[in-house]
């Protein structure tokens, strides 16, 4: 039985229109005026029981009210869905205790003590043993590493102590299934890569599920084996990491800056420059024809280096040439 | 008692929560020492002028306890009208649905540790400001009474103030119903003065209004304890907390469903 | 100057208020919210004094205006300077950097920066105590224009003293609070509950009755005392403030210190 299993899932959001001045008011009162506005729009997709799958797309795709529909917070308009053999909206009671989630913009620690005094309350509200909660939050703090965060006020915790602290709370319980909602925003890299790791880690361990949104493509390439793209509501792309990987993030972005000024035809074989500036050069190279080795050295015959960025293309870049593609 | 358990937590950790600032704490509670200083030269004056022991069957002491404790209710009310709006304002209440408790259970528990402290240090300094300038309080024999009957008025004032907040579905702006609730429960709950001294065709309308359980009723009951008054007044709130209770389980279902199909 | 001034203070009120006719609803519901509020609050008195002629002389009409005056002053302030109440928490929190950082005048930007809709309540509710309480001569009127200035400005200026102590003593928002509370409930009372230590008390530490009986009483019938009492009191209090919040900002931390909530 996969862990998740959707079909076409349809949600349609309405909202009140409003017309202006206190007349506009009054009308929108006794002849309210509607307009809808279509954020999933029949979604299909399975997940298998322990798998990572990541769910990413640029913001207002319909990532988080699809997240919200597998956790029974929101009724869909149409279509099915089935989360761990449960139908999320009609036993999201039941759901509840077999599911954890971390939604990346809505802390549940209490912010003024410490995670600790959360973590027992959490135990209390998942009716979870007080020998059994008390060895699951030594492994946790193990895993994420925060045995020395436990004692210290949430205010005091920097984001990504706090973004580890509310990881574990979420999987205190033992769920099958963690949802994970934008659990990076807003972390630097290192903290971003301590806490993939931990959730990788949680997953081989005790083979949780894994559906994570991101508008991050680093999160899924670490994280996950298969992906799902959605855009406006719609499946964009459905397969798996290695071959999006192969397809679409074969290009690079390198940014260099020299010592001295650069030639304004900066040129190099097997690169293309998008920008030359007084020192800095941008340039992008594909990965299936050059090795970054490769760019390194030729790069750096040019000049003495003093600083280089190599990054992705943003997401939004991706998802505009699969469109193109499909298109 | 599994589920009590969960609630006793909650209950717990919000009062950790509270003693996270204990000066605040403190600081809250000077108020009653104003408004009982203004309430004792106005009645000291008022039974003075009168020439009188007593008015409408109240002594100048007995008037003074009377409105400590009305005071100590007003408050320690729970504040729970604000933060339910602002859950439902900002969709955060669609957050707490995902966890396996009941959201009114849960206000129901933070509000109480709330409102725990401020009534015992409100009581605690009024009592000693009125026992400065009239004396001893009432028997001690009538505490535990007027005790019981303080927890049904503040789980009434509970029901009222967490369907206030729920108004946030139909309107954005509530503070004006806080207001207004805040005003009923000064006149016709008797919190300025006993309602006694409101003209007779209004007491009688006053008295069976919810607002009277949870103010005057046991304000008057500590001042004037006797087993049949706590009986009467402990079946009023019960049937007032079945129809106000009823009422807020009713809008709360609504509101959680409406929210289910339109979003946070 | 004083001119550059006023502009900037008026584009900021104007500013204010289309912002809050942005919510047609809860504008309206807060101005009929604040006026209904305040017509059962006084019903006290009508209660009250059911049972007593008069307390010393002071009468119903008396509290008439007494709540006439206070409900302009409380208006009119919580809807031109609304931040009044909030000076605590402004700089605690450090957001005073904003106001330091542009060229207009710290404390009236700082005032003015937020309105209160319900103050429009407060000043509809005063226009109806008003003329309930009768006092329609001319002189009366002017004597009523005067005593709600004084009583605005004593109100606004206690209450930046109290929270100006925020930069000597860390956060000073519940003593806010409870100077607030204490200036607004002796205010609303008859002063003749009051013996003469009491009465000095609320004039010199708490000048509630500077706020309510003293220009009621000056509403009524004009005397050089009250005259004095209330441009001193005003005057006095006024420069304290200033001087206090000036001293103040030389003492500011700014946000570095201070954790900002999320």
């Amino acid at each position: 039985m996969p862990a998740i299993k959707v079909t076409d899932l349809k949600k349609v959001f309405k909202s009140k229109r409003k017309e202006a001045g206190m007349l506009g008011s009054l009308r929108s009162l006794t002849h309210p005026e509607y307009k809808t506005i279509e954020a999933v729009c029949g979604l299909s997709f399975e997940m298998e029981a322990g798998e990572l799958l990541g769910f990413i797309g640029p913001n207002g795709a319909g990532k988080s009210t699809t997240i919200k529909i597998l956790t029974g917070i929101l009724f869909p308009t149409g279509g099915d869905a089935s989360v761990l053999g449960y139908t999320p909206w009609r036993d999201r009671h039941k759901l509840a205790y077999q599911i954890g989630t971390v939604f990346g913009q809505r802390p549940q620690l209490w912010y003024h003590l410490p995670a600790i005094d959360t973590f027992t309350l959490f135990g209390k509200i998942y009716e979870l043993d007080e020998l059994v909660l008390k060895r699951r939050i030594g492994f946790l703090a193990e895993t994420f590493e925060i045995g020395d965060l436990l004692e210290i006020p949430v205010r005091k915790l920097s984001l990504g102590q706090r973004m580890r602290c509310e990881t574990a709370a979420s999987l205190l319980h033992s769920p099958k299934l963690l949802l994970l909602d934008e659990p990076s925003i807003g972390l630097d890299v290192v903290a971003k890569q301590r806490i993939r790791d931990a959730i990788r880690e949680m997953s081989k361990l005790e083979n949780v599920g894994v559906l994570l949104t991101s508008h991050d493509a680093g999160d899924l390439e670490a994280l996950c084996r298969r992906v799902i793209i959605i855009n406006h509501g719609q499946i964009v792309y459905h397969d798996k990491v290695s071959n999006l990987k192969r397809k679409y993030l074969t290009s690079k972005l390198v940014e260099v800056r020299y010592a001295a000024e650069v030639n304004q035809d900066f040129q190099i074989y097997g690169m293309e420059t998008l920008k030359v500036g007084r020192y800095g050069v941008k340039l992008r190279f594909d990965t299936k024809n050059t090795s970054v080795d490769l760019v390194m050295s030729r790069l750096s015959e040019k000049g003495s280096l003093v600083d280089i960025t190599i990054s992705d293309p943003p997401l939004e870049e991706v998802i505009a040439r699969i469109y193109e593609e499909a298109a | 008692m599994r589920p009590f358990n969960k609630y006793w937590a909650i209950f717990k950790i919000q009062l950790l929560n509270v003693m996270a600032y204990p000066s605040e704490l403190l600081g809250r509670s000077f108020s009653i020492i104003i408004f009982m200083l203004v309430f004792a030269s106005l009645w000291r004056t008022a039974y003075g002028i009168a020439g009188t022991d007593t008015l409408q069957g109240i002594t100048l002491p007995g008037m003074l306890w009377y409105l400590m404790i009305a005071e100590t209710i007003e408050l320690s009310r729970p504040r729970v009208s604000t933060t339910i709006s602002r859950q439902v304002k900002t969709g955060e209440l669609a957050y707490v649905l995902n966890k396996p408790y009941n959201f009114l259970a849960y206000h129901f528990s933070t509000s109480f540790a709330d409102s725990l402290f401020r009534m015992l240090t409100n009581a605690l300094i009024g009592g000693i400001v009125v026992s400065l300038m009239f004396g001893s309080p009432p028997p001690a024999w009538g505490w535990p009474l007027a005790a019981i009957a303080l927890i049904g008025a503040w789980a009434l004032n509970f029901c009222m103030m967490a369907l206030i907040g729920l108004a946030a579905f139909i309107t954005e702006e509530i503070s004006s119903f806080e207001w207004i609730f805040q005003k009923a429960l000064f006149i016709l709950g008797g919190m300025m003065i006993p309602l006694e001294f409101l003209p007779g065709w209004l007491r009688t309308v006053a008295e069976r209004l919810p607002f009277a359980y949870a103010m005057y009723g046991p304000a008057r009951l500590f001042i004037d304890p006797s087993l049949e008054g706590f009986y009467s007044l402990l079946a009023g709130q019960l049937v007032w907390l079945l129809v106000l209770g009823g009422a807020l389980a009713l809008a709360y279902n609504r509101g959680a469903r409406y929210l289910a199909v339109n979003g946070g | 100057m004083l001119k550059r001034e006023l502009t900037f203070l008026f584009a900021l009120w104007r500013a204010n208020l289309q912002g809050a006719m942005e919510f047609r609803v809860s504008f309206l519901l807060q101005i009929f919210g604040m006026v209904a509020n305040n017509l059962l609050y006084f019903a006290f008195w009508p209660v009250f004094f059911s049972h007593f002629d008069d307390i010393h002389g002071w009468t119903l009409n008396d509290m008439l205006i007494v709540m006439a005056i206070v409900s302009f002053s409380w208006g009119i302030m919580t809807f031109l300077f609304g931040n009044f109440n909030f000076i605590s928490e402004v700089i605690a929190n450090g957001r005073l950097d904003y106001y330091l950082s542009l060229p207009r005048p710290v404390l009236t930007h700082l005032l003015a920066s937020r309105s209160n809709v319900s103050g429009l309540g407060d000043i509809a509710f005063g226009v109806v105590a008003y003329l309930l309480s009768g006092q329609f001569q001319p002189e009366q009127i002017l004597r009523l224009l005067f005593g709600v200035c004084i009583s605005g400005t004593i109100l606004l200026f206690f209450m930046t003293l109290v929270h100006s102590l925020t930069f000597w003593v860390g956060n000073a928002t519940e003593l806010g609070n409870l100077g607030v509370n204490a200036l607004l409930t002796f205010s609303l009372y008859p002063i003749t509950i009051f013996d003469n230590t009491a009465r000095f008390f609320l004039i010199i530490f708490v000048p509630a009755l500077l706020v309510g009986s003293v220009p009621a009483q000056f509403v009524k019938a004009f005397s050089w005392q009250g005259l004095v009492q209330l441009s001193l009191g005003a005057l006095v209090l006024t420069a304290l403030a200033i001087t206090v919040f000036t001293r103040g900002l030389r003492r500011y931390e700014s946000g570095s210190a201070i954790q900002v909530e999320v």
